[in-house]
């Protein structure tokens, strides 16, 4: 789209500005006067030819090139920020326009002030016409923006930097990466080694210093030019030359993108998966996750559940308020130790859901919370659940001497926390299943479950 | 390449615990003291993993206490060779932690140190991911031993660096069923193997090839496993004095001090291997098994003189009255025994006397003789040097313008303490008596 060539993107108090530029404009068209379709020209082929005139031309021209630069960028980075709050906003509560202020302040004037700061221009000066795409490079510089990066963090979300993958990654495992997966020769992973050490001995040296003068060590910034000249000078003694600041920069780039792309492969796997609770906040039916997680929670015969309800009945019955009790107070104290505040908004966000079965979003709103993340994050349901099961096992343990030396293999030990989840899981399950449908859809005609019942019972009575 | 945007942001999972200032300052004084930057950096995500865990069971459940003094990462001198934090207690249990950091392999190195010495073998492994960049980490599975050694008898990835390579998938991810055992198993459930007494000797055994080995360990750089076998390294990793030993080595290039001589080390490692005579049990009117072994005497308490020939009794009797009469002061609890040996032909005899100092706190004295087992003079290139275990005390020499019937030395020691003395006469030609102990309690 060759108008974002001279549509600038900016802020104003209320919302996105998307103006048109007549100058860049006229500029931009009279520059490809000689492309018969200039929209069939692609970004690349129209990018090399203002960097041509930007890098070659008299004052005017380099100028008007530079602004038609800066306005595709202020385009790719509203861009790269819709993109952000599409795939994450919802969950994490928060907007492209939460997100704008901080890569977004390019105010177009013409000529652009020197002492303006501008974030676009700052990708534009680092910018290498041969080695990316302008699109591919602004991408890149929005995602590793500090003050963006924090907020997002604060929202439940983190981008690992290129230089903690390289903190955290020794040459023993780069051999192993850079062979077993990338398949580079040994003489390209020797010069890779050589390059990580150095790294270590200037880079993360020196982060470690800072944690050791307990300063904040924060977010890992790019290396300073003087922390790059410093591992030059050292590749040096380890027999590299003549490899330029820039050079360097480049190469530990290039290295810690082909190391992100094994974390990237490692995490396809088993461990992206999320927990209980984001499972159940993206929808999947919490039955269904309980049953994959736990594929041995089938017991060998219904009668069999039942028979160990009917004889452990009353003790479960006692053991569940306990539990409940036990360890809901032991959260509170948790949280009440760290912010009191929190502690009564989780009492709150528990009756909540389970007396008054709201949803999540709904409480978010009502004790003014981010957004649902924050729910879950305070609830924990999934742990909640747990513990209530086992603090209750070990009530049981205490109660019912025929069950003791249950707990003295693990086997026995699973089989009856089995018995215990499936007397009251099917309980727990209706209730959390119902909280789903609620969610969407609230039905407040269902039958109470035991475990929510004894849940309100503890809170009518605190009352 | 927007969809890259999106599948390098990640979602902070639940569970992740946000470490604070405190654990982050402590975890970077527990790796500050680590000879070699890649294993202080290996060591600091190590007990940031630590910490992490530590947080994550605070959360979970505040009756259960995790106790991480007696653990690996607690001691510079073990951290610095195990890169896996094993001997952690939990309730009841051991548990080892391992550790990633923001590479997220998928193969985990885990100490063969945690898997095969029953001294560190805990009942379950717990799998750590530490983001140091965002001061957050995520305790994410767990294997117990039963089910690692299932799993590696029918796959062993074991490398040439004393680590395992542990495939992510056979971590369970359900960590309630973890805390469920944590909570509630009976630790009789797990059967640990059985710690075995016999690493004495075997590292008794090896004293020479360790004593050859060893300096080539004093860069920080070089790792242990560089430098022994796994069979000289398992034995080498439990014993804590060899391992302070090899700290020191490996930050002494670092100290004020500098690297300890060949002779002193080679002291510091027959102290710690070798078996010693315990002369607090003479105390008791008894010699133990090692003084037995190489026929000491044991002479009775010292008493008045009486006359006769040149008894061993009678000749330290006379020496006695010699050194008291310098001032030496010897206590009249001493117990003392002796012992003839040869030194290149010629016969020798050393005196050790032994006593408890109780106004000292804990500690005990010991005065050697070494004179002639014959009627003779010692000969004039003869020497006589003690070490205790970190360095030379004295080394005695005979003054060819005054010779001696006997060198005779005096040292004073904790009762944990142990002295080493070796007599030569000549730079090759030298006997190293057992090292000396003192342990008052009756057996």
């Amino acid at each position: 789209m060759i108008i974002e060539y001279w549509t600038l993107v900016s802020l104003n108090t209320e919302d996105c500005l998307r103006q048109e530029i007549p100058l860049a404009k006229d500029f931009f068209l009279a520059s490809f006067t000689d492309t018969t379709n200039i929209n069939e020209l692609s970004d690349i082929a129209i990018q090399r030819r203002l960097f041509e005139i930007y890098h070659n031309c008299s004052s005017q021209d380099k100028l008007l090139a530079q602004r038609c630069l800066l306005c595709f960028i202020s385009c790719q980075i509203e861009k790269s920020c819709l993109k952000l709050a599409r795939d994450f906003g919802s969950f994490h509560g928060f907007t492209h326009r939460d997100l704008l202020p901080y890569v977004l302040n390019d105010d177009g004037t013409f000529p652009p002030l020197i002492e303006h700061h501008c974030f676009a221009r700052e990708i534009l000066e680092s910018f290498d016409v041969d080695k990316s795409s302008l699109t591919t490079w602004t991408t890149r510089k929005v995602r590793q923006h500090n003050q963006l990066n924090q907020f997002l963090l604060q929202c439940g979300l983190y981008l690992i930097s290129d230089w903690a993958i390289l903190n955290d990654t020794n040459t023993k495992q780069l051999q192993d990466i850079l062979g077993g997966f990338h398949l580079l020769s040994k003489f390209e992973i020797q010069q890779a080694q050589t390059l990580l050490e150095a790294y270590h001995k200037v880079y993360r040296a020196e982060r470690f210093r800072r944690r050791l003068q307990k300063q904040s060590a924060g977010k890992c910034e790019t290396p300073s030019q003087s922390q790059l000249r410093e591992i030059t000078e050292v590749l040096v003694t380890k027999g590299i030359y003549s490899i330029s600041i820039k050079a360097a920069l480049n190469k530990l780039q290039n290295l810690a993108t082909k190391l992100r792309e094994y974390r990237i492969h490692a995490r396809s796997g088993k461990f992206r998966t999320d927990s209980l609770d984001e499972k159940l906040e993206n929808n999947f039916t919490f039955i269904e996750q309980f049953t994959v997680s736990n594929p041995k929670n089938v017991l060998d015969s219904t009668d069999e559940a039942e028979d160990f309800l009917e004889n452990y009945r009353s003790q479960i019955l006692i053991c569940l308020d306990n539990a409940l009790n036990t360890v809901i107070k032991a959260r509170f104290e948790y949280l009440n130790k760290k912010n009191a505040d929190k502690a009564s908004k989780y009492l709150i966000a528990l009756t909540l859901f389970h007396c008054q079965r709201l949803s999540m979003g709904i409480i978010a709103q009502q004790l003014g919370l981010r957004a649902q993340d924050a729910v879950t994050r305070l609830l924990k349901l999934g742990n909640l659940r747990a513990d209530v099961r086992q603090q209750m096992m070990i009530t049981l343990k205490e109660s019912v001497i025929n069950l003791a030396q249950q707990y003295s293999s693990i086997s026995d030990l699973e089989t009856l926390e089995m018995r215990i989840t499936s007397a009251i899981d099917e309980q727990i399950n209706k209730i959390i299943s119902d909280s789903e449908i609620e969610a969407v859809n609230i039905q407040n005609n269902l039958a109470p479950s035991l475990f929510s019942e004894s849940l309100c019972r503890q809170f009518q009575n605190k009352e | 390449m927007q969809n890259l945007l999106t599948i390098e942001f990640e979602r902070l999972p639940t569970e992740s615990i946000t470490l604070d200032s405190l654990d982050i300052n402590q975890a970077v004084e527990l790796s500050n003291s680590i000879p070699d930057e890649d294993r202080t950096w290996e060591t600091y995500i190590n007990a940031l993993g630590l910490f992490t865990f530590k947080s994550w069971i605070e959360e979970r459940d505040s009756h259960l206490q995790v106790n991480w003094k007696k653990s690996t990462i607690a001691k510079p001198s073990l951290a610095n060779v195990i890169p896996t934090v094993t001997n952690l207690e939990v309730g009841n249990f051991k548990v080892a932690l391992i550790t990633i950091g923001s590479l997220f392999d998928e193969q985990i190195p885990l100490s063969r140190l945690a898997v095969e010495s029953p001294e560190c073998i805990p009942h379950f492994y717990i799998l750590v991911e530490v983001l140091e960049e965002h001061e957050r980490g995520i305790v994410r599975g767990f294997i117990t031993y039963p089910q690692l050694i299932e799993n590696l008898a029918k796959q062993t990835i074991l490398k040439p660096d004393w680590t395992y390579r542990i495939p992510l998938t056979w971590f369970d991810p359900e960590l309630n069923r973890v805390l469920l055992y944590l909570r509630a198993l009976e630790p009789q459930a797990i059967t640990l193997p059985a710690i075995t007494d016999e690493s004495k000797q075997l590292l008794a055994a090896m004293e020479s090839q360790i004593t050859q080995l060893l300096p080539s360990l004093a860069v920080p750089s070089r790792k242990i496993w560089e430098v022994l076998s796994w069979e000289q390294g398992s034995v080498i990793l439990n014993s804590p004095e060899l391992l302070e030993l090899i700290y020191k080595l490996q930050t002494s290039s670092v100290n004020v001090q500098g690297a300890p001589s060949v002779v002193s080390l080679r002291d510091t490692i027959k102290i710690i291997t070798q078996p010693a005579i315990n002369l607090g049990r003479w105390l008791w009117n008894e010699i133990d098994e090692v003084g037995q072994a190489l026929s000491w005497t044991l002479l009775p308490q010292l008493a008045p003189l009486r006359t006769a020939l040149r008894s061993p009794e009678e000749e330290f009797g006379t020496i006695v009255t010699q050194l008291q009469a310098k001032g030496i002061e010897i206590s009249p609890l001493a117990r003392c025994g002796y012992n003839n040996f040869l030194l290149a032909g010629l016969p020798l005899r050393v005196y050790a006397a032994a006593w408890n100092l109780p106004n000292d706190n804990h500690s005990w004295s010991l005065l050697l003789i070494l004179g002639s087992a014959a009627p003779n003079t010692l000969p004039h290139n003869l020497k006589l040097r003690v070490s205790d275990q970190t360095q030379i005390l004295v080394e005695q020499a005979i003054d060819s313008e005054q010779p001696e019937a006997f060198l005779y030395t005096r040292v004073v020691g904790d009762w944990d303490e142990k002295f080493i003395a070796s007599v030569s006469i000549a730079d090759d030609v030298e006997v190293t008596l057992p090292p000396f102990a003192f342990d008052i309690r009756q057996a």
